[in-house]
C-alpha cells in the first residue's frame, strides 16, 4: 500500500538513490502465452494433429480440455469484476514494449498453459509438448530480442527426453534456464527418476527454476479440494509446491548428488523459507540417519536455492521484509520478479518500497539473477 | 480552486464511466444512479490505472444479517483495479479491503450541457 511507503519507505530514499530507471532489473518470471495453434507448426506427429483440433476452442484462462485442464477459475462461482485476471503476451514486441514501461532491462520467460504439463496423463504427448514450446520459445521469442531469455521446459514425464532436450539447448545463447514444472508433479522433484535432468542441466552449466500453479489434484500437494475459496488455495498452492519440492530435493540428496547444479525458485513468495531452514535443521537433530548423504545441516543446501521474490509479502512494516530475507540469508540469493503479466505480477516499484540497503537492493533487482543465470549485463552467457 | 470542463453531458452515459485528463491528472468520471463521481485515476496499492477497468461492477459482501453468507451488493457501485483487482466502493472512494485507506473524490457537476471537475481540496 501507498501508505506503507511515508512510513517504511522514506528513510532508505536519498538523493542519490539511483532511480528504477537506472537500476538493472533483471525479471527472473514473465510469461508468454503459447497457444496450441502456435505450437502445432512445432510439434512432432501425431500430437501436431492434436493441437490443431483444440486450436479453435474458446481461449479460458489457463484452461484449454487436452492441454491445461482443470483451471484454478474453474471451481468457484463466477462474480463480474473489473480485475483483468486474464492478461497474456502474444507476442515479443508487445513484452519487450510492456516490460519496458515497468524498467525491465532482462527477462527470463516461463508459458502460461504449460504451467500445467505435469498433469497431462499420456507421457509421449506431453514430452512432444514440451519439445515443441522449446523450439517455438527459441524460434519466435527469444531469438528475437536481446532482453527476452529462455528457460526450456523439461518434461517430468518423460526424464530422458527432458534430458535430451537440455543438451539440444545447452549452447543456445538465449537460454539461461532449465523450466521444471511443479503444478500436479508426481513423484516430486527429489526423485531419482529425475536424475538425468539434473545431470543434464548440471553439464550445461544451466540453472533448474522451479515454478508451479494452483491446481486441484489429489496429487501432494495438490489435494486442495478442501478449501472453499481460490484465496485459500491459491495462498497455498504455489508456496506448498515449492516447499514440498524443496523439502524433496534436499532429503533426497539432489542437492548433494549434483553440487554444481544451480537451483531457483519462483513465484512462491520468500517467508516460507526460514521455516524450512528452520524446521529441517530441527529435524536433522534426530534423523541424520535418514540423509546421511548430508554433510551439512539441511538449512546449508536451502539457503544455496535462489528465490524469486513475487508475489512479495505486503506485511504492514515493509521492513519485516528485509528481516525475513536475513533470516535465511538471502542477500545473495533473493531475485526480483514480476510475474508479468498475470493478475498477481509485481511491479519493481512494489519491491523498492522495501527498505533494503544499497548493496541488498541492487544485489536483489538485478546482480543475483545476473549469477545465477551466469549472464553479463547485456543477458549474454558467460 | 479550479473548474474544468471535461466534456458534455452525453459523453458520459449512465451506467459507464471514462478517464479524463484535468491539468496533467488522470481522473476517472463515473456515471452512477444519476450522479458524477471522480477518482484518481491510480490504485493505492502498486498504482496501477484503477478507473481504466471496464465496468463497474457489485460485489459480494456478508455480515451477521445475512447469516455471514454473502449477498451481491452495490450493484454498479464498484471498480476493481485491473492490476491486482483491489476494489473501491465508486461513491465514496472507500476502498473495501482495506477500509482505512479512502481516495479523494472530486466534485464533478453538470453546468448546462457541460460536465465540470473541481479541482482543489480534496473532498472527504
Amino acid at each position: 500500500m501507498i501508505r506503507d511507503m511515508a512510513v517504511d519507505h522514506q528513510p532508505a530514499r536519498s538523493a542519490r538513490r539511483t532511480p528504477l530507471s537506472d537500476l538493472l532489473i533483471v525479471d527472473t518470471d514473465v510469461h508468454v502465452h503459447e497457444s496450441p495453434g502456435e505450437l502445432a507448426g512445432y510439434c512432432d506427429p501425431p500430437w501436431d494433429v492434436a493441437l490443431r483440433t483444440i486450436a479453435d476452442v474458446p481461449e479460458r484462462y489457463l484452461d484449454i480440455p487436452g492441454f491445461s485442464p482443470g483451471g484454478d477459475g474453474t471451481l468457484t462461482a463466477r462474480f463480474p469484476t473489473s480485475h483483468e485476471a486474464t492478461r497474456m503476451v502474444h507476442t515479443p514486441e508487445q513484452m519487450v514494449a510492456e516490460l519496458a514501461a515497468i524498467d525491465i532491462d532482462l527477462a527470463v520467460l516461463f508459458p502460461d498453459h504449460l504451467l500445467k504439463l505435469p498433469v497431462l496423463p499420456q507421457a509421449d504427448y506431453a514430452a512432444a509438448l514440451a519439445r515443441a514450446y522449446n523450439a517455438w520459445l527459441v524460434d519466435r521469442w527469444t531469438s528475437r530480442h536481446r532482453a527476452l531469455l529462455g528457460a526450456i521446459a523439461a518434461c517430468p514425464q518423460d526424464p530422458a527426453d527432458a534430458a535430451r532436450e537440455i543438451e539440444r539447448y545447452a549452447d543456445e545463447p538465449s537460454v539461461v534456464a532449465v523450466y521444471l514444472p511443479c503444478a500436479g508433479l508426481d513423484p516430486l522433484w527429489g526423485h531419482r527418476r529425475y536424475d538425468p535432468i539434473y545431470d543434464a542441466a548440471q553439464n550445461a552449466g544451466l540453472p533448474v527454476l522451479l515454478h508451479s500453479v494452483t491446481v486441484t489434484s489429489p496429487v501432494f500437494p495438490f489435494n486442495n479440494h478442501g478449501f472453499d475459496t481460490e484465496l485459500a488455495r491459491h495462498a497455498t498452492s504455489h508456496t506448498f509446491a515449492i516447499m514440498a519440492n524443496i523439502v524433496s530435493m534436499v532429503s533426497t540428496g539432489v542437492v548433494v548428488r549434483f553440487p554444481e547444479l544451480r537451483i531457483g525458485v519462483t513465484e512462491a513468495g520468500i517467508s516460507w523459507m526460514p521455516f524450512v531452514c528452520n524446521r529441517l535443521d530441527k529435524e536433522y537433530l534426530e534423523r541424520r540417519r535418514e540423509v546421511p548423504f548430508l554433510t551439512e545441516r539441511p538449512s546449508h543446501y536451502v539457503k544455496r536455492i535462489y528465490v524469486a521474490t513475487q508475489p512479495i509479502e505486503e506485511p504492514e512494516r515493509l521492513r519485516d521484509i528485509v528481516a525475513l530475507m536475513e533470516l535465511y540469508d538471502g542477500e545473495d540469493t533473493t531475485m526480483y520478479a514480476s510475474d508479468w503479466p498475470h493478475h498477481d505480477f509485481d511491479h519493481p516499484m512494489k519491491l523498492d518500497q522495501v527498505p533494503f540497503s544499497a548493496d541488498q537492493r541492487r544485489k536483489v533487482f538485478g546482480e543475483n539473477a545476473l549469477a545465477l543465470f551466469g549472464i553479463d549485463r547485456e543477458g549474454r552467457r558467460r | 480552486v479550479t473548474e474544468v470542463v471535461v466534456g458534455r453531458v452525453a459523453d458520459f452515459p449512465a451506467g459507464t464511466h471514462r478517464v479524463v485528463d484535468v491539468e496533467g491528472r488522470r481522473i476517472g468520471i463515473f456515471h452512477i444512479g444519476g450522479r458524477l463521481y471522480g477518482l484518481p485515476n491510480r490504485c493505492a496499492h502498486q498504482g496501477g490505472p484503477l478507473c481504466e477497468g471496464r465496468r463497474t461492477t457489485g460485489t459480494l459482501v456478508a455480515d451477521a444479517g445475512s447469516g455471514w453468507r454473502p449477498r451481491w451488493a452495490m450493484d454498479g457501485e464498484v471498480i476493481a483495479c485491473p492490476w491486482h483487482g483491489l476494489e473501491y466502493h465508486v461513491p465514496t472512494g472507500r476502498c473495501l479491503a482495506f477500509p482505512e485507506i479512502r481516495l479523494r473524490r472530486y466534485e464533478v457537476t453538470v453546468r448546462g450541457e457541460d460536465v465540470v471537475v473541481r479541482l482543489g481540496a480534496p473532498s472527504r
